[in-house]
């Protein structure tokens, strides 16, 4: 697992950081944790809703993502744009529609909990402050590791683990047919690329050129990993597909007319059947065991 | 030669350094800033500013010839309810008394510290300065936050400056004569600034405005189609936004 030098995994720091990630008093108002927008049972991300709610009952913007094995992601948010979860944490940690802290209020909080105070001296020799926070919830972060699913007992010889249907859908998603592999590649399903799938002719949500503020950035979101998807519906950056049928559908009808589109993205000419095989091989990646890990729900 | 020319300004400043302190008012127009007040924009839009911080950058004096006398560092000034708004000092530093026909100094971070890995800088960079913009690797430059008193209810509002391109040039000196502004004995002295935070309110090309009413105009930061216009209405008034008091 790749881990920066300046964040060693210690028990100790894991801990910590589990306790702090199911924590909502690390928000304003006291009621938003980590975990609410990344709930265990939804593989870590926010069940059903399109956008979260943060604090005060704010409402963001776009979907939440799953965090299973979030460790190997290169590029972290939607845009793909922060390095690392340490850096990742501060946004939401901080932004004013989700946990909305300033960082002398947030270390403040921390200090007069005595089993944090006790706690941070222990792993950081220092007081609490937002960035040893970022750091123990990273720590955590990257043990969220998900590697069960009946494709993974397959993959090690379990010819039972995956369904006909399933094992046809997966001939599809890596054959040149349906082209799913291209973009959703290696061991976690991704590439962790910005790309543009043709979800719309005009974005409302502009992506990758938020930040660029270039014309072929608009609409590129990072390719965001399948595993545990059948966990993780609302789909996409904005939550606006419902179903994991629709979302293969929509590669099947090739998106929407856009000049950005990914040249992956054209029609497929998928039968009803081949959806639903496909289906079936994006079901059989969900990992239950992750979701039930003793050690990834709230402690105590 | 050429090292004997290097000794020169070394020696001047060693001889005659004066220790200066740049101090800020905040205002509103003319008035000082109050937080908790409320103002209302050109527009008649009510408003209220809850916070303000913004790091400063590559100051300079500037003598009469146009040459600079830059002062080295990086400061965060930082403004928040219950802290003052008037005479904040926010940067101590040592130049050689004299005239000087004005100032120059950046509102943001230099590039070369812009995209350091903020897990491992020290104040005032690094995360825990709250200008760690995680979604847009890099710093907040000029961070202004309030509350709109809208018809449904109060809303929060923010403008966000930052990544390279949004870095604000602001020069404090005549350009057009040699007119000195400042004047610093060798015992030191003090250089006061005026903010005027409502300029980010003034209108724009086509009057465009920042309009709370509208959604997306709450969250003036980074670029979209509904805020990339503004976002450079804000910066173009910025700008112009600093004057010396007095
Ligand atoms: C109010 C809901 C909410 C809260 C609270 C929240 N998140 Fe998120 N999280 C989101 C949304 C929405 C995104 C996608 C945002 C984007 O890309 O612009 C996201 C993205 C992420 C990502 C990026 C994953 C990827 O693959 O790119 C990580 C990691 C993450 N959150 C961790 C955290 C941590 C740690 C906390 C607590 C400090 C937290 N989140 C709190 C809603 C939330
Ligand atoms: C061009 C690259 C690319 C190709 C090809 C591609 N995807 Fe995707 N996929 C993405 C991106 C990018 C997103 C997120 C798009 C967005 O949010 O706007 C995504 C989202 C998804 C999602 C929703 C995941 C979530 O958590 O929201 C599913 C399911 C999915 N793809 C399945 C597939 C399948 C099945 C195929 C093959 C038929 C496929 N993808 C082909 C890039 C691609």
């Amino acid at each position: 697992m790749p881990v920066p030098d300046d964040n060693p995994q210690t028990p100790a720091k894991v801990a910590l950081g589990r306790q702090l990630f199911f924590d909502p008093r690390l928000s304003r108002d006291g009621k938003v944790a980590c975990a609410s927008c990344h709930q265990p049972r939804f593989a870590f991300s926010d069940g059903g809703k399109p956008v979260s709610t943060g604090i005060y009952g704010r409402k963001g913007q776009r979907n939440a993502p799953s965090l299973t094995n979030v460790a190997f992601r290169r590029h972290l948010f939607w845009e793909g744009r922060s390095p690392r979860l340490e850096l990742q944490a501060v946004g939401p940690l901080t932004a004013h529609d989700e946990m909305g802290m300033e960082p002398d209020e947030l270390s403040e909080r921390l200090k007069a909990i005595p089993e944090y105070a006790k706690a941070f001296q222990e792993v950081f020799g220092e007081a609490p402050s937002l960035r040893s926070v970022t750091y123990a919830i990273a720590a955590f972060e990257r043990t969220l590791l998900s590697y069960n699913s009946p494709f993974d007992r397959y993959q090690a010889g379990d010819d039972k683990a995956m369904s006909e249907a399933a094992l046809r859908g997966m001939e599809l998603f890596f054959s040149e047919k349906g082209d799913c592999f291209h973009c959703h590649v290696g061991p976690d399903f991704t590439d962790d690329e910005p790309r543009n799938t043709a979800l719309y002719t005009v974005y409302k949500d502009i992506g990758l050129a938020r930040a660029t503020g270039k014309d072929e950035d608009v609409g590129k979101f990072k390719t965001p990993t399948l595993r545990n998807v059948a966990l993780t519906a609302p789909y996409m950056h904005d939550g606006s597909i419902q179903t994991l049928r629709e979302a293969v559908q929509h590669y099947n009808q090739g998106g929407q007319p856009n000049l950005n589109a990914d040249a992956l993205i054209r029609p497929l000419g998928l039968t009803d059947a081949e959806v639903d095989d496909l289906v079936a091989f994006l079901q059989s990646l969900t990992d239950e065991s992750f979701t039930t890990n003793p050690a990834f729900l709230p402690p105590r | 030669m050429k090292g004997w020319l290097s000794l020169v300004p070394l020696f001047l400043a060693g001889a005659l350094a004066a220790p200066v302190e740049l101090k800020i008012n905040l205002r509103i127009g003319e008035q000082p800033l109050r937080f908790g007040q409320t103002y209302q924009t050109p527009q008649g839009q009510r408003y209220q500013i809850e916070m303000l911080k913004f790091y400063l950058s590559e100051v300079a004096l500037v003598r009469p010839d146009g040459s600079e006398v830059p002062a080295k560092g990086l400061v965060l000034a930082d403004f928040r309810p219950g802290g003052p708004t008037q005479g904040v000092s926010v940067m101590k530093m040592d130049v050689p008394a004299g005239q000087y026909r004005g100032l120059r100094f950046n509102v943001g971070v230099p590039r070369e510290l812009n995209h350091l890995d903020a897990g491992t800088q020290q104040m005032p960079l690094g995360v825990n300065s709250g200008m760690y913009w995680a979604w847009n690797p890099g710093y907040i430059f000029y961070r202004l936050e309030g509350l709109a008193l809208l018809p449904e209810g109060n809303q929060k509002w923010v403008i966000h400056m930052g990544t390279d391109a949004f870095r604000i040039p602001v020069r404090l000196q005549d350009l057009q004569t040699r007119r000195v502004q400042i004047n610093i004995p060798p015992s030191g002295g003090v250089i006061t600034l005026n903010l005027d935070v409502s300029k980010a309110f003034q209108p724009g090309p086509g009057g465009a405005f920042v309009d709370w009413r509208q959604r997306p105009m709450r969250q003036l930061h980074g670029l979209s189609p509904e805020t990339s216009l503004l976002m450079s209405v804000v910066y173009y008034h910025m700008q112009s936004a600093f004057s010396l008091a007095q």
